[in-house]
Parts: structure tokens; sequence; C-alpha cells
């Protein structure tokens, strides 16, 4: 019940990331929590998803799984498989692995501050990435290329500064210049522009979509923020509490959400220049892990909710070609 | 961070616990916390009862028993006795004597002393059923004095005096502290400078200068307070910095910027909300600092400008190990090392646990 | 970064014009002076003894002998010590640079022992080797240092494999350089070594911690990620930032460091600052005490400056402050 992307869209490569009925637990005094329960989506070379949904709903372990960066313990994984280019990742060897990370998936991260090594300058810092996947060009005049890609003014003298120099939007040029650095086909966008400033988020949002133009890299972005969706992304998955509840295509998705928490979601981002409804916030609080209700686990916060929805949890079902949700009264 | 949540029924949200409940519940988690604290509480009430559990009294001298060995425990009939040494040659050296034991009897009446300092009283817990049989359980000094004896007498002192110490350095740290952080100004200014200077002085130098200025041998109990107002005036100056550090910092936290908004009187956010918060701090640092006042007296009285013979204290009982040569034959003089390790060992063992479990974040 | 040190060097000033005062006032109020001993002498006439007293300035109310000794310290001239019967200066520093080495040697002990045990038993959290280490380290710092002088003084005279007490041996002046060099080597092992492993405990446990916590740091994840091996993750990204913290500490070890040496020089005599200071109290010589107190505040001071500079260096956020 793996849900695939449209057949006509023009996708037509084998995919390059296979995410298939993943399950992972976090061990917390001697209990297992389930963060992230039977996840499955596939990213086409080229192709760009983005992960929607609020903190907590294992999104971000999600991604991070991708190139087994979750530290474990205290995570654990329980089940389902992660492919890239056709190979599992949980049956690499550090080496596989090594190779993988940068070689072909590159990160960027939330909080370019923290991200960055602070004792390092941040042109040997993307030197580093280059030594490590393109040794032949690991040199001073192509990280300034680099620098220049993400668009860093002045990137000679930027090369030598320390990452606390800069302001958080060139330090997350920065990432995203030593991300690319090693020519990936893969790039994993953890809420890239949460901790930026408005202007400086736009700002990064139109280099990533103009760098995937021109490099034509995959995209696999984070975000709570369904504003940067259209944008950027070609499918939309729409997690809550470690499921899938939603998965279109991002035009679809955006025209017609069908699942309760997407509207909601939804509704609670302002939208700029639309006839703007009221804004709607989601009444009650994202469960904690390990204390989901049972049956559908948005039941509780549901405008919609009935007596069964608290019985059993619903399938993700194909409502329509490429459309995937998983509620039961979705028409309605 | 338990909400309850109206439509949930079947959600059951786990007991609210306080945070001194979630405190001790982290605390008794930690085996080597508990083991200090059982230590600890052992130590104390033997210290407490000191002169009940000791066979002898600290200054009761035999000089024909000068560094006798410690007394071999036996069984004879199923019950505890001891052996009888032999003494023979010049210097002394013993050997245990051929012939019958001598039992060990319990609620036995001995030498005289007052219980808890005012009880006058004569039964001591155990003894030779005869009274001319020593019973040495660590061995004789010098002077033929029963180290058990003078351990459990030195104790008191040792013991106590890390108590009392901290008690005088943290509130003297915390009225300086809370006055400078509170006051701020002119007074801030020249207290912080003066905690500078103290703190800028190695300790031990410190102490000794101040030492100086008090006669070398005074009585007793006076010694016993010159060394606590020494080391005490010696440590409320780190104290009296982090507190201030707190007061400070705490008066624009959230928390209590909410306490003033509803409208709270100051000394309520005193007493409810800025004292309690630095309480945690000062259970940790009060732990953690008292075997540097054990210590300092240890240091002290090993210096000879500490607690003075015939006294018992486990720093100058040290001092009797001075000599490398009696060390290397009577090595039963390190006892008082032993009791000292054993003592630091339990509130390094508490204290950290202590502040594992304080420290939230670390769980 | 020449201003903030000639910044840090100008405070030294009023805090050793502070030390000094408040030891010289102490010593004004200590019982009895260098000469009450012959008092009892009925062949010394209290004229004479007011004669030795007024020469040695002992007939002043105390500010005024703090003034003679502040104007001639500051030309590092420490008068002359009467106890001792030569000039106070060479004294001091003599005993000044024992302390020193002593204390540097066993810095380097300590801290080359510590920080390896110390990242072994972070990269094998919770394993033998981690509780091992902390084991050990519970017992380093619970063991005192007065004892552990006295059981290493019980090894050096039980086994003869090192020399009790001293810098030298009392022969020294027969023997060429080199064995006076090793002679002197000989000398400092042991007591270093008591130094160090006081300690050791907690720089080891800090080392510890600090790696623990930077391994969970966001730029940890950022330097997996690039396809760097776990080594270098490690001893490359991880470590080059727990170090940090750690010269903070240095600075704060640095007391604890010299009241351990304190001890050090008086049980296992180590002609230090902290056994002249004992020395000097015994024979009612204040000046001297006065001295080597200023000159062990002046040593800390300096000390935490260094590991300031050292953290600074190492540390690109705070060098541009």
């Amino acid at each position: 019940m793996s849900p695939t992307p449209d057949s006509n869209t023009n996708f037509s490569s084998a995919p390059l990331l296979e995410v298939c009925g993943l399950q992972l637990d976090f061990l917390k005094d001697g209990q297992a929590l389930r963060a992230v329960d039977d996840v499955s989506f596939e990213l086409k070379a080229g192709e760009s998803i983005c992960l929607v949904g609020e903190s907590g709903c294992g999104k971000s372990v999600t991604a991070l799984s991708v190139a087994r960066l979750v530290p474990s313990p205290p995570a654990r994984y329980v089940g389902g498989q992660i492919r890239v280019n056709g190979k599992n990742v949980f049956e690499m060897s550090p080496k596989e692995l090594q190779q993988i990370r940068g070689g072909v998936v590159s990160y960027i991260f939330q909080e370019p501050g923290a991200s960055l090594n602070p004792v390092f300058r941040v042109g040997d810092q993307i030197l580093e990435s280059l030594k490590l996947h393109r040794p032949a060009s690991a040199t001073r005049e192509e990280v300034v290329q680099l620098l220049k890609l993400v668009g860093i003014p002045a990137p000679e003298a930027r090369i030598h500064d320390y990452p606390h120099q800069l302001s958080g939007g060139m330090q997350q040029r920065i990432m995203i210049a030593m991300a690319l650095a090693s020519h990936p086909r893969l790039l994993i966008a953890d809420e890239p522009t949460t901790a930026l400033d408005v202007t400086i988020q736009a700002q990064i949002i139109e280099l990533l979509k103009d760098l995937r133009q021109r490099i034509g890299m995959s995209l696999l972005l984070i975000t709570h923020n369904f504003g940067i969706v259209g944008d950027l992304a070609d499918r939309v998955v729409v997690m809550y509490a470690g499921q899938i509840v939603e998965l279109a295509a991002s035009a679809t998705l955006l025209a017609r959400p069908l699942h309760p928490y997407t509207r909601a979601l939804m509704n609670s981002v302002p939208k700029l220049g639309g006839e703007s409804d009221r804004l709607t916030a989601i009444p009650g609080n994202v469960p904690n892990l390990g204390s989901f209700p049972k049956g559908c686990r948005f039941h509780p916060r549901c405008p919609k909710a009935r007596a069964e929805c608290s019985e059993s949890v619903p399938e993700l079902r194909e409502v329509e070609p490429g459309h995937w949700v998983r509620c039961p009264f979705w028409m309605s | 961070m338990t909400e309850t949540q109206p439509n949930t029924p079947e959600r059951q949200p786990s007991a609210p616990r306080g945070p001194w409940r979630l405190f001790w519940e982290r605390l008794r988690r930690k085996k080597l916390a508990m083991a200090g604290a059982w230590i600890l509480l052992a130590l104390y009430s033997v210290s407490l009862l000191a002169g009940f559990v000791a066979p002898y009294k600290y200054d009761r001298i035999d000089k024909e028993r000068s560094f006798h060995p410690p007394t071999r425990l036996t069984l004879q009939g199923g019950l505890p006795a001891v052996y009888r040494y032999e003494k023979f040659g010049e210097p002394a050296s013993y050997a245990i004597a051929e012939g019958p034991k001598v039992r060990l009897r319990f609620w036995v009446q001995g030498e005289s002393y007052t219980l808890l300092g005012f009880l006058p009283c004569s039964t001591h817990l155990f003894g030779a059923s005869d009274s001319q049989t020593p019973l040495f359980l660590l061995g004789a000094d010098q002077f033929g004095r029963d180290i058990f004896s003078r351990l459990l007498y030195g104790s008191q002192i040792s013991l106590s005096i890390g108590l009392i110490g901290i008690t005088l350095s943290l509130s003297l740290g915390m009225l300086i502290g809370g006055f400078a952080g509170y006051v701020g100004g002119s007074s801030d200014f020249v207290l912080m400078r003066l905690c500078e200077l103290i703190m800028s002085i190695p300790g031990l130098y410190l102490i000794m200068a101040l030492r100086s200025v008090f006669p070398a041998s005074i009585s007793s109990t006076t010694m016993y307070l010159v060394i606590v107002a020494i080391l005490s005036f010696i440590r409320w100056a780190s104290s009296a910095r982090v507190i201030r550090g707190m007061t400070l910092s705490l008066r624009e936290r959230q928390f209590v910027l909410a306490a003033r908004a509803l409208g709270q009187s100051r000394l309520q956010i005193v007493l409810k909300h800025i004292l309690p918060s630095t309480f945690s701090y000062v259970i940790v640092a009060a732990t953690l600092s008292v075997p540097y006042y054990i210590l300092g007296e240890v240091v002290m009285s090993y210096l000879n400008v500490g607690i003075q013979e015939p006294e018992a204290s486990w720093g100058l009982m040290l001092n009797a190990a001075q000599n490398h040569q009696y060390v290397q034959d009577y090595p039963w003089l390190l006892a008082p090392g032993g009791a000292i390790f054993l003592t630091v060992l339990a509130f390094n063992f508490l204290g950290d646990g202590l502040r594992d479990a304080a420290d939230a974040k670390s769980s | 970064m020449w201003t903030f040190i000639a910044r840090r060097l100008l405070y030294l000033i009023p805090l050793l014009i502070g030390v000094s005062l408040l030891t010289f006032l102490l010593m004004s109020l200590t019982p009895g002076d260098y000469f009450s001993e012959l008092e009892q002498n009925p062949q010394i006439s209290p004229a004479t003894l007011a004669q030795l007293r007024a020469k040695a300035h002992l007939d002043k109310p105390w500010y005024v002998r703090y003034g003679y000794w502040l104007a001639n310290a500051a030309r590092l001239d420490f008068g002359y010590s009467i106890a001792n019967k030569r000039p106070a200066s060479e004294l001091i520093f003599e005993r000044l640079w024992n302390t020193c080495l002593l204390s540097m040697a066993a810095i380097v002990l300590a801290w080359g022992v510590a920080i390896p045990l110390g990242i072994w038993a972070a990269v094998k959290k919770d394993g033998w080797a981690d509780r091992s280490c902390s084991l050990i380290a519970f017992v380093g710092l619970s063991i005192p240092e007065v004892l552990l002088a006295l059981l290493a003084l019980m090894f050096a005279a039980s086994t003869g494999w090192f020399p009790i007490g001293g810098t030298q041996s009392s022969d020294y002046f027969l023997m060429t350089q080199g064995q006076v060099l090793i002679d002197r080597l000989h000398h400092l092992i042991l007591p270093t070594a008591v130094l160090a492993a006081s300690e050791l405990a907690g720089i080891m446990r800090q080392m510890r911690s600090n790696l623990l916590d930077t391994l969970r740091a966001e730029f940890v994840t950022t330097a997996r990620a690039k396809g760097l091996r776990e080594g270098s993750v490690i001893y490359r990204h991880a470590l080059r930032n727990a170090i940090n913290p750690l010269l903070t500490m240095f600075g704060y070890s640095l007391a604890s460091l010299l009241s351990g040496a304190f001890i050090v020089e008086n049980v296992m005599a180590w002609p230090g600052l902290g056994r002249l200071t004992m020395e000097s109290l015994t024979k009612k010589d204040p000046e001297i005490v006065v001295a080597s107190v200023v000159m062990a505040t002046a040593l800390l001071v300096v000390g935490n400056l260094i590991a300031d500079l050292l953290l600074a260096w190492s540390d690109p956020r705070i060098r541009v402050k």
C-alpha cells in the first residue's frame, strides 16, 4: 500500500528514495515510545517533496533516518526500510553510509548557528566536504565558487570568517553551500527557514527554488509552514503523531485538502494576498510521544470526529489517483 | 506538563507530581547516592553515641601497650571473643598469647562518660569480659590509646565541623549575596571586590594567615570555634557571588515577573518564588562542600595548628603517621585516613546524586 | 589582545596591594614577635630588646611598617629575613620557583593523563571503561591529599626507590650537570604524582561530560551528515569544542592546585612557598608570610590570565570580545 506518485507525472526514472513502512521507537526510562509509525513514501530523481506537520509529529526523525543520523540509542528502528538508490540504509556498512552521507544525500538544518562548527572557519568546513566527496576539486577556488552560487557577497573574504561572525541568513547560505559541495542528488532541508527573520526566510526559499532549477537535484523539505509548500514542492506529505495522514500532489492538496487535520493546519496559516478567511487555531495540543489517543490520533482535536473515530486507526487510502488520505469520512 | 483534555476520556493523565516528589524519585533511583546517604546516616549515628560505642575514653593512656596491634576477633564456643597478647622486647612487639581467649561482652560497665553531652553514663556497647585484657579494634597509638575509640570521639569534631561550617558560610553568603544583588550600587561593588580579594588568595595560605592571629595553644572548644570560623570565612565569598548572580537573574525571570504582574507582594515573591528556586542549588552546593570543611580541619590539625592533644580529631591522629618509620611498622596508624576517605566519599556520592536529581536535564 | 593582557596585569596591582594589606593586618594582630622568646632570656636586657625591635621597625605601628614594606616590595625587595638571616627576596624567589615547578609538573601530568581517560570514558559511555574511570574519579576526589602524601612517603621509604623530601640530594655539588638534572627530576617525581593524582579526577570527569554534551550538539550531526568517519567526528569536530570549557575550568582549578601544593609541600618536605609560609609563621617572621601569600596570589592570578589567553586562542568566539 505504498503510495506512489501519479503515473501521469513526468518523473520517469527509478525512485531515488523509498521509505517503506518505517517504524521507529524512542527508548525512555525503559519504555519504548513510538515516534514514527508505518511511514511510506517515495521520491524520484528530480522530484521535490514537502513533509508537513506540527513539531513532534515525526517528520524530522523520518528525514534524519534517511542517512541514519538519528542516534540509537535512544532511537530504535523497529520495522520498515529506507532505500537510497535501491539499497537499504539499515543494511549498509559504515563505509557505505559515509559515501551516502553527502555523496547522495545532503542536509541543511533549522539552526544554522548551531549546525556549523563554531571553532572552524566556514571555508574550511566547506573544504572538508569537498575533500570527502570530490577530492579533485577541493580547492579554495571551488569554495569561492560555491559561495558565489549561494549568493554570498565578497566570498573571498568570507571564507576566513568563523560562523559567529555571520548573520543567520548568511550562516544558512554557508550550510547550503556546504551541502551542495559534494554534489548530492538529494537535498534534505529540515525547517531551513524557521529560525530566520521573515525577509531572510523568503530569500532562502528563493535560493532553494533557484538552485533546484539550476542543478536539478531532488529536494525533501521539512516544514510546519504551508506557506512555502506551493513554491517548492511537487508533492506534499502531511504527518500527524508519527503517521502520514494525507499525501498528494501539492497543487491538488492546496486546492482541495481532504483530511480534517490538513484543513485545520492550512486554516491556521495566514495566506498572503488571498481573500483571507478567519484564522483558526487547532483546539487542544499535539499529543505527547507515548500518549497517542486510541483510534484516529487526531480525533480528540477533530471538529468532525464521530464515535467510531476513537475505535480503530483508519487506514491510509487512495481516494483519487495519487491522493491518499487517512480518514474514512474525507468526503464530508 | 499534563494537560487535561476534556474530550479524551480514555486517556489517563498521570497524577501530577510536585517538583520535590519528582526530585525524590529521581534521587531514589541513584544507587550510589542512596549508598552514600546510608553510610552518612550510620557514621553520624555512631558519632552521636561515640561514648557509648567506644570501649574507652579518647584520652585513656596505657603506657605499657604502646603501638599495640589491632586485637584479633574470634569465636569461642560460638560466641565472640578476643585473643590475648604478650609483649616482649624493646621497642615492644606483640604476639598472640597461648591459652584461653577472652569473651567479648555487650552492655558492659566501664569508664564513665556523658552521653550526648549531658547524660552521665558508664554503659558501653561492648567490652572484654576481663578488664585487664585490652580491646584495641584498630590498634593503639604511641601512648597506648585505643585508636578505634579516638576515631569515634574524633568523628564528633570532623563530622560536625562540616555541618556547622556550611551553615555559617551559606547563611553569610546568602545574606551578603542577597543583599548585594538586591541593593546593587556601590555596596554591591565593594562587597563583590571583597569577595574577589578573598577568592584570589589560594585557600590554605589565607587559612594559615588567619590562624596565626590566634594564640598557638588555646582551649579545645575555642580552637574548634576558631577552625570553623576561619574555614567559613574563606568559603562565604564564593557562595555570596553565586547567590548574588542567582538573585539578579531570578528577579528578571518570567515566573517572577508573572507573579509580580499578578500583584503578589515583594515578600511573597521572595519567599514563594525566588528562595525555592535557589534551594536546589543550596542543597547541592552544601552537600558537595562539606568535604572541604572536613579536609580543612584535617590539614590544620595535621599541621599542628588545629585541634591539639590530648583531644582526638582525625587530622591530629594522622599527624602520628607523619613518621614513616612508624607507619611502616604500625600501619594501623593510617586508620583515620580511611575514616576521612569513607566520609568524603559518601558525601561525594550523595552530592553527585543530588546534583543529577536536581538537574532535570540529565535524566 | 595586548590591551586585554595589559588591563589584566594592571588589575593585578590593586589586587596584590589589597592582599598584602590584608595579610599584613593579620600578621600585626598575631600575638608575639620574633623577639618574644628572648624576653625569657635573663641575659638580654629589655633595653637591648627594644633596640633590636627598633632596628626591625617592630616598635612602629603596623601601618607604618606596611608602608616600609610596600615601598620596598614595589622594587621586589622583601627586606631581610631576621629568622633566616638572609635577604628575603632570595628566599622567596627560590621557594616560588619550587612551587611553580611542582605545580607545572603536576598540571602536565594530571592533564596528560586525565584528558585521554575522560575521552575514553565518554566514547565508551556506560561500558566497563567508563564505569571504572568513574569509580577511580570518585576515589580520587575523596582521598585526602594528606593521606595520599603519607602513603607516598611510606612507599618511598619501604621501596627506597624515591628520595624523601627536598629538591636535590645533599651531595649535589659532587655531581655533573647531567646528574644534577636527573637527581632533581628524581626528587620531583613523587610530589608531582601525589599532587597530580588529586587533581586528575575532577579534570577527567569534566572532560567526559563536556565531550558527551558536545556529541549531542547539532554541528556534530552536521559533521556526520557530511560523511565524515566517526573518528573525525569525535576527535576533530567534537573534541575541539569540548576542550574550551575545560580551559575555563583550568583557571578555577589553579586555586585548588595551589592549596594542594601547600599540603604536598608540607607533608613531603618540598621547599616551596607553602612550606615557607608554615616555617615563617612558626618563626614569627611576618614579612616573609606576607610576601609568600602575595606571591602565591600572583601565581594564581597570572595562572588565570594564562588560562584566559589559552581560551581566547582556542575559542574564536571569545577572541573578538
